[in-house]
């Protein structure tokens, strides 16, 4: 096996098994989620958005995760989470902008940890070149 | 698959991108659809944590806006922040008081011992879809309070709208 093969099924077994585990958390509670949202403090996520936001979001990351890990439907799925990615750096770098000390949510919402939104925006440019890894793979080829 | 335009793959890949997102939108919602229902119907978090139905008359927390809040401060209306002890510290609305959510009876019988039943009170968590303010507001008003509000915007919007935050013990 050459190298940049190992390396992209590292990258898309990484990138779907973190993805899968954070949208299985997150699904657990909804409610919790739904006021990690809330402390985003997006203007145009009205109080009941964020409960749709809070619904749907952890399903996509688990099936875009599970599609990655079982190997079907990978670069759709790297492409939608590389994009999910880009939309969550995009509030991180409007919560650093805004000075707002919340907790990312990104994991595990309401809990004891506290993320930064630094730590998470640097997570987060992790998982975009695992994404772009997993997505740009030049040999890619359907089993 | 080397003779599909590359542009002809490129849409259908963000057709499938987009098929799943859907898709598992679709399954998040429809798997939540109980508790959206209740959001989007204006009963909040509440009725989840509340077992038992009381009948139909079962009085609601009112929600107020910052502006209502600040003229009711005026008058003799009461602050409460439902949040943690240690939340309240770091930083409250001013002349809050402090009564977390999880506060057990011999803190809630200091409270109504000090604040009389037609007190009107203003209740505020950390925010909108913190569910603190309204779950101590059910118990306040199931423990006789008359009017009770709850302040959805809570510490969050205070601060951003530049209003002085207190800290410390109180």
């Amino acid at each position: 096996m050459r190298f940049d093969r190992i390396l992209f099924q590292v990258c898309r077994q990484t990138l779907g098994g973190i993805f899968l585990y954070a949208g299985l958390i997150k699904a657990q509670d909804v409610v919790a989620f739904a006021g990690s949202v809330a402390n985003y403090q997006i203007p145009f996520l009205s109080y009941q958005l964020n409960y749709l936001v809070a619904a749907s979001l952890p399903y996509i990351e688990m099936a875009a995760g599970l599609l990655l890990l079982i190997n079907r439907q990978v670069r759709p799925a790297a492409l939608l989470l590389g994009v999910l990615d880009i939309i969550f750096m995009v509030a991180l770098v409007s919560v650093l902008i805004r000075g707002l000390d919340i907790d990312c949510g990104c994991f595990r919402p309401g809990g004891e940890g506290h993320t930064t939104a630094q730590v998470a925006l640097l997570r987060d440019v992790g998982f975009l070149a695992l994404a772009a890894v997993t997505f740009f793979q030049p040999s890619w080829k359907k089993p | 698959m080397n003779s599909v335009p590359w542009k002809s793959g490129l849409w259908r890949l963000v057709r499938n991108a987009v098929l799943i997102a859907i898709l598992a939108s679709a399954l998040g919602l429809a798997l939540n659809s109980r508790l959206l229902w209740k959001v989007l119907t204006g009963r909040a978090v509440v009725a989840s944590q509340t077992s038992p139905e009381r009948g139909a008359e079962v009085a609601l927390p009112l929600p107020v806006e910052l502006e209502e809040v600040r003229e009711l401060l005026g008058g003799n209306a009461l602050l409460i922040d439902a949040r943690t002890r240690d939340a309240y510290l770091e930083g409250h609305l001013p002349g809050a008081r402090s009564l977390p959510r999880g506060a057990n009876d011999e803190q809630l019988e200091i409270f109504h011992r000090q604040v009389p039943p037609d007190r009107p009170l203003i209740i505020y968590c950390s925010g909108y879809g913190c569910p603190d303010s309204f779950v101590l507001a059910e118990r306040l008003l199931a423990d006789g309070y008359r009017d009770v509000r709850v302040y959805e915007g809570g510490l969050p919007e205070w601060a951003d709208a530049g209003l002085p935050v207190e800290r410390g013990q109180r």
